[in-house]
């Protein structure tokens, strides 16, 4: 029998001790915060299901809950399409675009830019009165009187749907083409012997093979996106006007914990969060990857 | 063979590292514990105190360590620290929007009992000033150097032009009551000038005018006829274009300090030189406004400016100082709190230097007749702000403040853009108050 070597539990056991101090720690006690009334000074006061019970009922829960989808779902359709449209048109043999690394820098640099940059950028551009878009967009006649971006529900979310398409395209894109230069050349070329028209290719050689790809994006994205925050927070001044249309559910949180000093119920919205984002998750992967195995 | 090497290798590095690391601790908590009396820790939100702290380390020869925690991230930073004890500051600062959530918990040492005894320098400060510092009970917990009343700073260029004076005196009458805010904003829009930068620079005049806490002792929201009628001027003066549309701290708000602004106002027919430019008369601001805002941003109109009163008197933010409760040195943190609020000649001096205007009577009393603003073409401010510092009621001041504020202004706001009713605008209001503070018994 060959004696086992225990001595590498020493070399991972710092990561333990530092996973279960910061990490696991705050996770069960933010746990037994959602039994609580804590205002973040003293003791924290057992009350029992209440904060469960409270969300359940909590119209402003619900809203922030269908915000983030809203924002989340236009911004990932955009957004995946984008990079799936431009991942065609540099893979395909027949453009030969060249230059694919000074593109792929240009299209994700926006990503590089600070966030709180980005909101100051945009809501100067987007200004109702003063802003560069509403005049360029009445210079060449488009529309005829200022539109209020940032102040009507559904073209604040949209704005901030593009912002982030705006943000994360780049980055889909060069994971999409990471996967593109994963399938093996030949497959193009023999469907270019065979006559295969652009379309023929994507759908039947492109797409299938990206799949597990598009399912790692879709996955990063939609717990990136349930977790949307700093745009809404930067833009709205942390309200989530209009019409609470920009309140998201992190932003919920943040102003039920740290405006409003209601750290028991926080920790509830943290808890509901986990578990919408586990399921969706979950849905998400089972759908795409039964697919996969049955093709 | 190789592989011992490569192991033995390891090890050695670990091993210098850690010691490294551990010469590096030594050190330092050597060097802590010789001076552990001498370094005095303050905690605060903006820069203000490095200077003070300067002249503090000269005078004592002490070492002063000042943290400087970004606003936004201040209470929430604190909150933990004063909790634990671990790493907190011996003096921090609170700003009036978190003052009242402080003032009742044991964090800050009671300035009422031996040997501080603050309780005496009761008639030696503005009034509000010294009362926002107290707990519930009456016991002193924090003390301020300055007091904030606001005014509204306008451009007397313009009064001029379109009032025909532009002495503060006669712009304050003009301006003393609602009807007369309105009046003028009517003659501004004549001569396609702004009254005001946006609808929310009123929103200090309607607390003013009532003056009711938000919450009263039975945790009832109290809602005034003052900040209903908020919802009505505000309207007002959307509908009838005396704004530019630039809202506070906005980039338009800080352009138009300095001059016109492109603005394009949706006026009827025939009313066409409104669209284009617009400059913006006038700004509701408190005494940092001038130094902190004004200043910076209108270097070009600077001596163009005055200040006067509005409808109502009113104060925003101010700077209250006290000391850890559990700090291990007290006594050199009650000096620096005693010399930063109540030592004649330092504040004398501090007053001078940067035109601060502060709470503490004896100072004031000496130095008030002597300001002369060049930015305000010579006007002596200090006298005005303390005038209307004499007018403010403390026991307005609760915790809620900050947050219904913003939640009352967010509601005037959908109300102005026309949507939502008046009605509706109060009723979500509450419903936002009570999601946010369940605690609280809505008016009926």
């Amino acid at each position: 029998m060959k004696k086992l070597d225990h001595k590498g539990y020493f070399f991972i056991a710092p990561f333990f001790a530092i996973f279960l101090v910061f990490n696991i720690y705050p996770v069960l006690l933010t746990f037994y915060y959602t039994f609580t009334s804590y205002e973040g000074y003293g003791t924290p006061e057992f009350i029992g299901l209440t904060n469960y019970i409270r969300i359940f009922s909590d119209s402003y829960f619900y809203e922030a809950f269908f915000n983030t989808w809203k924002i989340w779902g236009l911004n990932f359709a955009l957004q995946l399409g984008i990079a799936l449209l431009l991942a065609a048109l540099f893979s395909d043999l027949r453009f030969k675009i060249k230059g694919l690394g000074f593109f792929r820098a240009i299209f994700y640099l926006p990503n590089l830019i600070t966030i709180s940059s980005v909101a100051i950028l945009f809501s100067i551009m987007l200004d109702w009165r003063h802003g560069s878009v509403n005049m360029f967009l009445q210079q060449i006649g488009l529309i005829s009187e200022p539109i209020n971006w940032l102040n009507q529900p559904v073209t604040a979310q949209v704005s901030v749907a593009l912002i982030l398409t705006w943000m994360w395209f780049g980055y889909t894109f060069i994971v999409l083409m990471a996967g593109v230069s994963g399938i093996p050349g030949e497959l193009y070329e023999a469907a270019l012997i065979d006559g295969a028209n652009r379309w023929q290719t994507f759908v039947h050689i492109t797409l299938p093979l990206l799949k597990p790809i598009m399912l790692y994006v879709m996955i990063t994205s939609l717990i990136g996106g349930l977790q949307l925050f700093d745009l809404p927070m930067l833009i709205t001044d942390g309200l989530g006007a209009p019409e609470g249309s920009l309140n998201t559910m992190v932003l919920y949180l943040y102003n039920q914990a740290f405006r409003y000093n209601n750290y028991g119920y926080a920790a509830t919205i943290a808890y509901a969060l986990f578990l919408i984002t586990v399921i969706f998750s979950a849905i998400t992967f089972k759908s795409m990857y039964r697919k996969s195995v049955k093709e | 063979m190789k592989k011992r090497f490569g192991l033995y290798l390891m090890l050695v590095l670990t091993l210098l590292v850690s010691a490294a690391c551990s010469s590096d601790t030594n050190a330092n908590s050597g060097s802590d514990s010789d001076s552990k009396d001498d370094v005095l820790k303050v905690w605060s939100f903006t820069d203000e105190l490095k200077e003070p702290i300067k002249t503090f380390e000269e005078r004592n020869g002490v070492k002063v360590e000042l943290t400087i925690v970004p606003i936004a991230d201040y209470p929430t930073k604190l909150k933990p620290v004063l909790e634990s004890g671990v790493g907190a500051p011996d003096v921090f600062t609170g700003e009036i929007a978190f003052l009242k959530q402080w003032t009742d918990r044991n964090y800050w040492e009671n300035l009422s009992e031996e040997p501080y005894n603050a309780d005496q320098l009761s008639d030696d400060y503005v009034d509000y000033v010294f009362d926002l510092g107290k707990d519930s009970e009456g016991n002193v917990k924090a003390l301020s150097w300055q007091t904030t009343p606001g005014g509204i700073f306008y451009r007397r260029s313009i009064a001029t032009e379109v009032l025909g004076t532009d002495d503060p005196n006669e712009v304050g009458e003009m301006m003393s009551s609602w009807d007369g805010v309105f009046e003028v904003g009517e003659k501004m829009k004549e001569k396609g000038y702004s009254l005001f930068p946006d609808e929310g620079a009123i929103r200090w005049f309607s607390k003013g005018e009532e003056p009711q806490p938000w919450v009263n002792e039975n945790n009832e929201l109290i809602m005034t006829d003052a900040k209903l009628n908020y919802f009505d001027h505000a309207k007002k003066l959307r509908d009838k274009e005396y704004t530019a549309f630039a809202p506070e701290w906005s980039p338009t708000w800080i352009e138009s300090m300095n001059g016109p602004i492109g603005i394009d106002k949706d006026g009827e027919e025939g009313e066409q030189e409104a669209t284009g430019q617009t400059e913006v008369f006038s700004y509701a601001l408190p005494t940092w406004g001038l130094h902190s805002v004004l200043k910076i941003n209108a270097e070009d109109t600077s001596g163009d400016w005055a200040v006067t009163n509005g409808p109502s008197p009113y104060f925003w933010g101010g700077t209250w100082l006290g000391i850890y409760s559990g700090s291990k040195n007290k006594e050199l943190a009650w000096d620096f709190v005693k010399m930063m609020t109540h030592e004649e000649e330092f504040l004398t001096d501090w007053a001078k230097e940067t035109g601060d205007v502060l709470s503490y009577l004896p100072v004031t009393e000496k130095i008030k007749d002597d300001f002369s603003e060049p930015f305000l073409d010579g006007q002596n401010n200090y006298t005005f702000f303390l005038d209307q510092a004499e007018k403010i009621e403390a026991g307005i001041v609760t915790k809620y403040d900050q947050q219904i504020d913003t939640l009352l202004g967010g509601q005037v706001l959908e109300y102005v853009d026309g949507k939502k009713t008046k009605e509706e605008a109060v009723n979500e209001f509450y419903k936002q108050v009570k999601n946010a503070y369940p605690e609280l018994k809505l008016p009926q």
